[in-house]
């Protein structure tokens, strides 16, 4: 481009562009100063030396006023919009001050009116390469208007003359365009801040041309600006959303979503993940109605769905749980039934076990069916016997739900037995509980119910149901073996249960 | 009543101790025989595997965390009958095996034998 102001080629370009009687400036993509013409020059009061390589804003900055800023914001909207979209933009009329030397040596600033057009020029790569501003002073023209409106002459004829009405209309198509500026910042702003996700998609291929925070973060915050949704999001081509953008625009009919799963990368760098979004995809139609681009917004309803499912999953764990407790409440009728004849007993033992069961489930519910506390299921069960007769030895062990359950039956069997038949029988006897954890493989529970000062033990003539269900729970619940001693000095229990199988909860 | 079912073999698949000692006693009382009981998926394969005569089975839906239709597909696959025994209900089973005959929990000794009955294809007397 720098041909263009020196070159002295067979076509000299530049000599054209100096010696052209209109002010022109070529300025970078980050609006500094590239070149200039003599015109720019007179009309500024500037020299080339002075502002070539200076950032347009430093070079001209519209002097000390109180509008300065506002002058300075317009002519740098105007230069983004042309930068970024790529097209001429036009500013019809805007104050700028410029600097000139007054005859002491020092600085004034004339308030100045003008017009400018900002060109964006791009290489046949299609980048831009730079922005070419041609300005014209049209103050004088704007003092004789108004010095001419003020009169009572009526202002028509000469008006026409001098471009008045012209003049009129570009202050009016500007500060239209200043209105629809700030309208369209408005509601810049208020897509970039709604909580739902706005995008705005350009074009067949689906080219990113707006998107807001919420959208952004959906994506997690992957750069898409200027790129097609396949080329952004190649993750999502599979899910059949292209298809729908797709229809969209070769239709011009909306298409519309309900807690649509979206799998996608949500955090930079992160796995993909299941996200549900509520949306909306509308056409996006140029004047004659043509379909341009899409509209997408929507809601991340997630949270939501997922809530959802697990509440469904949490009412149905529920009621496997309470059916699943009823038809144990159901074996321990029936089981007991089978063991008296005589229907007070029955009642008495069956509700003694009703009782062991709901005590663990308490414990459970507690700490929210995290699990229990082995000692503590073992206080439950045996303090009606008197705490002091049972003497506790081992360290914390935290048990799940389902092994909770179990230990919580089996102890409640291990004392009713020895209240009925052993140390707990007498005034004197004891029992000693004692436990360790083995270490080794996902590590192991060895316990030991000991009685001691007890009445002579005598083995059981047949198996009750106290003692099968012990067995049979340590065995099949539980994955563990347990030994029933009936010594002669006292029944002893040895347990032994593995921690690491996966229990059914 | 319950002659046409007796001597059958019938594998008990339940985690739950208590409620596979109930459906033993069940089924000692229809004068079937018990076999398993399996507390989980792998020991139910097992037993199959093994070889183990079977005249049926009843499943537990989840057994200790898991979904029992892997032993359920490996019985279908030996054409052994069998009925699933749920707190779900028959809602809870998924559509390929919809329409199995299901017992619902807690359950009473006429549902269960109509049920192994109804999976055997044997009259009701």
């Amino acid at each position: 481009m720098k041909n263009l102001i020196k070159t002295d080629g067979p076509f000299d370009l530049a000599a054209a562009f100096d010696a052209s009687p209109n002010p022109y400036l070529l300025l970078t993509p980050d609006f500094t100063i590239a070149g200039v013409n003599q015109a720019y020059l007179d009309v500024t009061h500037s020299t080339r030396e002075a502002i070539v390589g200076q950032p347009l804003f430093a070079a001209f900055d519209s002097g000390p006023g109180d509008e300065a800023p506002d002058n300075v914001r317009q002519v740098r909207a105007s230069l983004e919009r042309a930068r970024d979209g790529r097209q001429r933009d036009h500013l019809a009329m805007v104050r700028f001050s410029i600097p000139r030397r007054d005859g002491n040596g020092g600085e004034v600033f004339e308030d100045r009116i003008w017009s400018a057009t900002h060109t964006p020029i791009l290489n046949e790569a299609g980048e831009l390469t730079y922005i070419l501003q041609h300005t014209s002073d049209i103050t004088e023209l704007h003092r004789l208007r108004e010095s001419r409106s003020g009169s009572e002459s009526g202002g028509d004829a000469i008006d026409s003359v001098l471009g008045g009405a012209v003049l009129l209309r570009a202050e009016q198509v500007q500060e239209d365009n200043q209105r629809l500026q700030d309208e369209r910042n408005r509601l810049v702003d208020m897509f970039m801040q709604t909580p739902g996700f706005v995008a705005v998609l350009s074009g067949p291929d689906h080219v990113f041309q707006f998107y807001n925070e919420a959208y952004h973060r959906l994506i997690g915050y992957r750069e898409i600006e200027g790129l097609t949704v396949v080329e952004a999001m190649p993750d999502v081509v599979e899910q059949g959303y292209i298809r729908l953008l797709d229809s969209v625009f070769e239709t011009g009919k909306s298409v519309q979503g309900h807690a649509s799963l979206f799998r996608t990368v949500r955090h930079p760098g992160g796995p993909v993940e299941d996200a549900y979004v509520d949306f909306i995809y509308q056409p996006i139609r140029d004047g004659e109605g043509k379909v341009i681009g899409v509209f997408v917004q929507g809601h991340d309803v997630t949270d939501a769905v997922e809530a959802g499912q697990r509440q469904k999953l949490m009412i149905d764990e529920l009621n496997h749980r309470v059916k699943n407790t009823l038809a144990t409440v159901q074996s321990i009728a029936m089981q007991t039934a089978r063991s008296h004849t005589d229907p007070a007993t029955f009642a008495e033992g069956f509700q003694a076990r009703l009782m062991a069961l709901s005590h663990t489930h308490d414990l459970l519910t507690r700490s929210y069916w995290e699990g229990a506390e082995l000692r503590a299921i073992l206080q439950h069960e045996t303090e009606a016997h008197g705490a002091h007769r049972i003497s506790v030895t081992g360290p914390a062990m935290p048990l799940e739900p389902a092994t909770a359950l179990s230990v919580g039956m089996i102890f409640h069997e291990l004392a009713t037995n020895a209240a009925k038949y052993g140390a707990l029988s007498t005034p004197d006897g004891r029992v000693q509980v004692d436990w360790t954890i083995a270490r080794e493989g996902a590590g192991r529970l060895d316990l030991t119910w000991r009685e001691i000062g007890g009445p002579p033990v005598v083995p059981p003539a047949r198996k009750g149901f106290g003692s099968r269900l012990i067995e049979r729970n340590v065995r099949h619940d539980l994955a563990g073996s347990v030994e029933l001693d009936y010594a002669g000095d006292g029944f002893v229990a040895t347990f032994s249960i593995p921690l690491s199988r996966e229990q059914g909860v | 009543m319950s002659q046409p079912i007796k001597g059958r073999r019938v594998l008990i698949v339940e985690d739950e101790s208590l409620v596979a000692m109930l459906l033993e006693t069940i089924l000692e009382d229809m004068g079937c025989s018990p076999v398993g009981p399996a507390a989980t998926v792998d020991d139910g394969l097992k037993i199959i595997s093994d070889g183990e005569p079977l005249d049926a089975a009843l499943l537990d839906v989840n057994v200790a965390g898991r979904q029992v239709f892997p032993v359920a597909q490996a019985l279908k696959d030996r054409g052994v009958p069998f009925v699933f025994s749920t707190g779900y209900g028959e809602g809870g089973l998924p559509d390929e095996w919809r329409g199995q005959p299901t017992l619902q929990k807690p359950f009473t000794e006429s549902a269960v034998r109509d049920a192994l009955m109804k999976a055997m294809g044997v009259a009701q007397v």
